[in-house]
């Protein structure tokens, strides 16, 4: 991890209260540290606890048991700082690709002029050029996840967290977005903590993949994931073939524990 | 269907088209102009006498009088005030109780038995209680119409605002909305399909009220009108009163949902399914 940590999540646990049955331990002292401008994959089985992680670190939900600070600043609440980009995109539906990047930034408070240039900038960097008086419901999957991306961006969040941004695409529209993320991200370089179940994109996108166990979550291992992502050959290579197999070995187990004691 | 509809008109000749047009319209109200048709044959029949039955034309000649006279403007007019000014306070109303009850613990406790008590109770029961303490005029008629179609609106706003999202409402505050900005610039758009439903619903009923509330307080208005013209054994008088009735509610309910696809241009439902 370069330099000191920005994000430091402290023997975090957290209780899951169904509005029926009992409640559930869903992080059990989870402890991670993420450096500036670095990109960190949360991965592990569905139900770990990885997306409730995620919403902690962005002030969604309370912290109960633990810390969990930003820039040395305990978390107490949702703040810009913290952008966050969702799995089904959460845009406005009544709102246009345009009006949905413009919201953030008038509650930023930023002068008319200014955001709607600054709109529009992102529309292009996202390349949905052209469909800024699109409504959510006459765009594809894909194009939503690029306007919710572009709505984060747009108010430069220094974080960036993503709760399986690309879970709900098809094959082909998720290896786009993945590389396109890159690209925008190696242009607009943020801390990124990105959930994801998908080994390979994990291995792919990020620096450091930390493994989460089968509920109640844990970080099991963190691995280092250090690869050159502009080589268009990357995913043929030896070296990264091994690294996901080594991965997906310590998955599997957890995978497997998570279908057993799978809470219906 | 429409889809394909118009994509094969699109090669054909303008004369074709508008015969195609012509008869799709035809077909579409084939079945009000047939009930027309047999209504008028059988009062001229000769089985009914014209008190049982009078005749189509007898009932429009009747309205078209009262049209000139200036008496179908005024009964139309006080009845369609009494139901849209019910309907505007059962939408103001309706919509703040039920933003409330989502919002706020205490107005949940509040309001919630009297819903699940009130919604499915027949509320025209109320009617002599309303004369009793409020008279036989418009204020009397307003509220019974307003008890009566408030209960769709508060429901459907409560549930609309139940099954927003959460993770729309987390958006907002991620980018700075505060909580007042949250509740009027997400919860409320959000549940609009849901409440504009509920308005739909709400919209028929404040023309069925008024219309039985004038005929129990008596008084001008379309239903006062018709129980005079039924005291006086005016039976063309009593059948157009339902034709009048039956277009203004026809009229209404369009209306509204003109309103509906303008306010909700963004919704799914507004699409044709489109290329992407």
């Amino acid at each position: 991890m370069p330099g000191p940590a920005q994000i430091i999540v402290d023997s975090v646990s957290h209780m899951y209260r169904p509005p029926r049955g009992r409640e559930v331990l869903a992080l059990d002292q989870v402890s991670l540290e993420v450096g500036n401008r670095e990109f960190v994959a949360l991965l592990g089985p569905s139900g770990c606890g990885k997306s409730t992680l995620l919403y902690l670190i962005g002030g969604f939900l309370p912290v109960e048991k633990g810390l969990i600070s930003v820039d040395g600043a305990p978390v107490t609440g949702p703040g810009p700082d913290r952008g966050i980009v969702f799995q089904h995109f959460a845009l406005f539906p009544w709102k246009t690709v345009r009006g949905n990047i413009l919201y953030g930034l008038e509650r930023q408070g930023m002068a008319k002029d200014e955001r709607e240039k600054r709109a529009m900038d992102f529309i292009h960097l996202v390349g949905l050029s052209g469909f800024e008086d699109s409504y959510p419901s006459q765009l594809s999957g894909g194009m939503k996840q690029r306007t919710a991306i572009a709505r984060t961006l747009a108010f430069d969040p220094k974080i960036l967290l993503m709760d399986e941004p690309f879970g709900a695409l098809d094959a082909q529209t998720r290896g786009l977005m993945q590389a396109e993320l890159l690209r925008i991200w190696q242009m607009t370089p943020k801390t990124v903590i990105f959930v994801t179940h998908d080994v390979q994109e994990a291995v792919y996108l990020a620096d450091r993949v930390a493994v989460m166990s089968a509920r109640p979550g844990r970080i099991k291992t963190i691995v280092d994931t250090k690869f050159d992502k502009n080589d268009p050959n990357l995913f043929k290579t030896k070296a990264f073939g091994e690294k996901v197999d080594e991965i997906w070995n310590l998955v599997r187990d957890e995978a497997i524990k998570a279908q057993g004691t799978r809470v219906p | 269907m429409a889809h394909v509809d118009a994509q094969m008109s699109a090669t054909e000749a303008p004369a074709l088209r508008f015969a195609r047009a012509a008869l799709w319209g035809f077909a579409r109200v084939f079945s009000i102009l047939l009930v027309l048709v047999v209504w008028e044959a059988l009062a001229r029949s000769g089985k009914y006498t014209p008190y049982q039955l009078p005749a189509l034309t007898a009932v429009l000649g009747r309205i078209w009088d009262d049209a000139v006279t200036g008496d179908l403007a005024i009964n139309t007019a006080l009845t369609l005030y009494r139901a849209l000014v019910s309907f505007a306070i059962c939408a103001v109303l309706g919509t703040a109780i039920g933003m409330a009850m989502s919002r706020n613990k205490i107005a949940n406790w509040f309001f919630d038995p009297i819903v699940s008590v009130g919604f499915p109770m027949p509320k025209i029961a109320f009617l002599p209680v309303v004369i009793l303490w409020l008279g036989v005029y418009d204020v009397s008629k307003i509220t019974i119409i307003v008890i009566d179609a408030i209960f769709p609106v508060i429901a459907a706003t409560v549930v609309g605002i139940q099954a927003v999202e959460r993770e729309l409402i987390w958006s907002a505050r991620n980018m700075g909305a505060t909580n007042r900005e949250v509740l009027t610039q997400v919860v409320f758009p959000a549940a609009l399909p849901q409440i504009m439903t509920g308005l739909q619903v709400a919209l028929p009923l404040t023309l069925i009220v008024a219309v039985v509330a004038e005929m129990l307080m008596g008084g001008y208005g379309l239903g006062g009108a018709m129980m005079t013209a039924s005291r006086f054994a005016n039976s063309v008088g009593v059948f157009a009163g339902i034709v009048e009735i039956a277009v203004i509610g026809y009229v209404m309910v369009k209306g509204m949902s003109m309103i509906r696809r303008r306010l909700l241009i963004w919704h799914q439902e507004a699409n044709e399914p489109t290329t992407a």
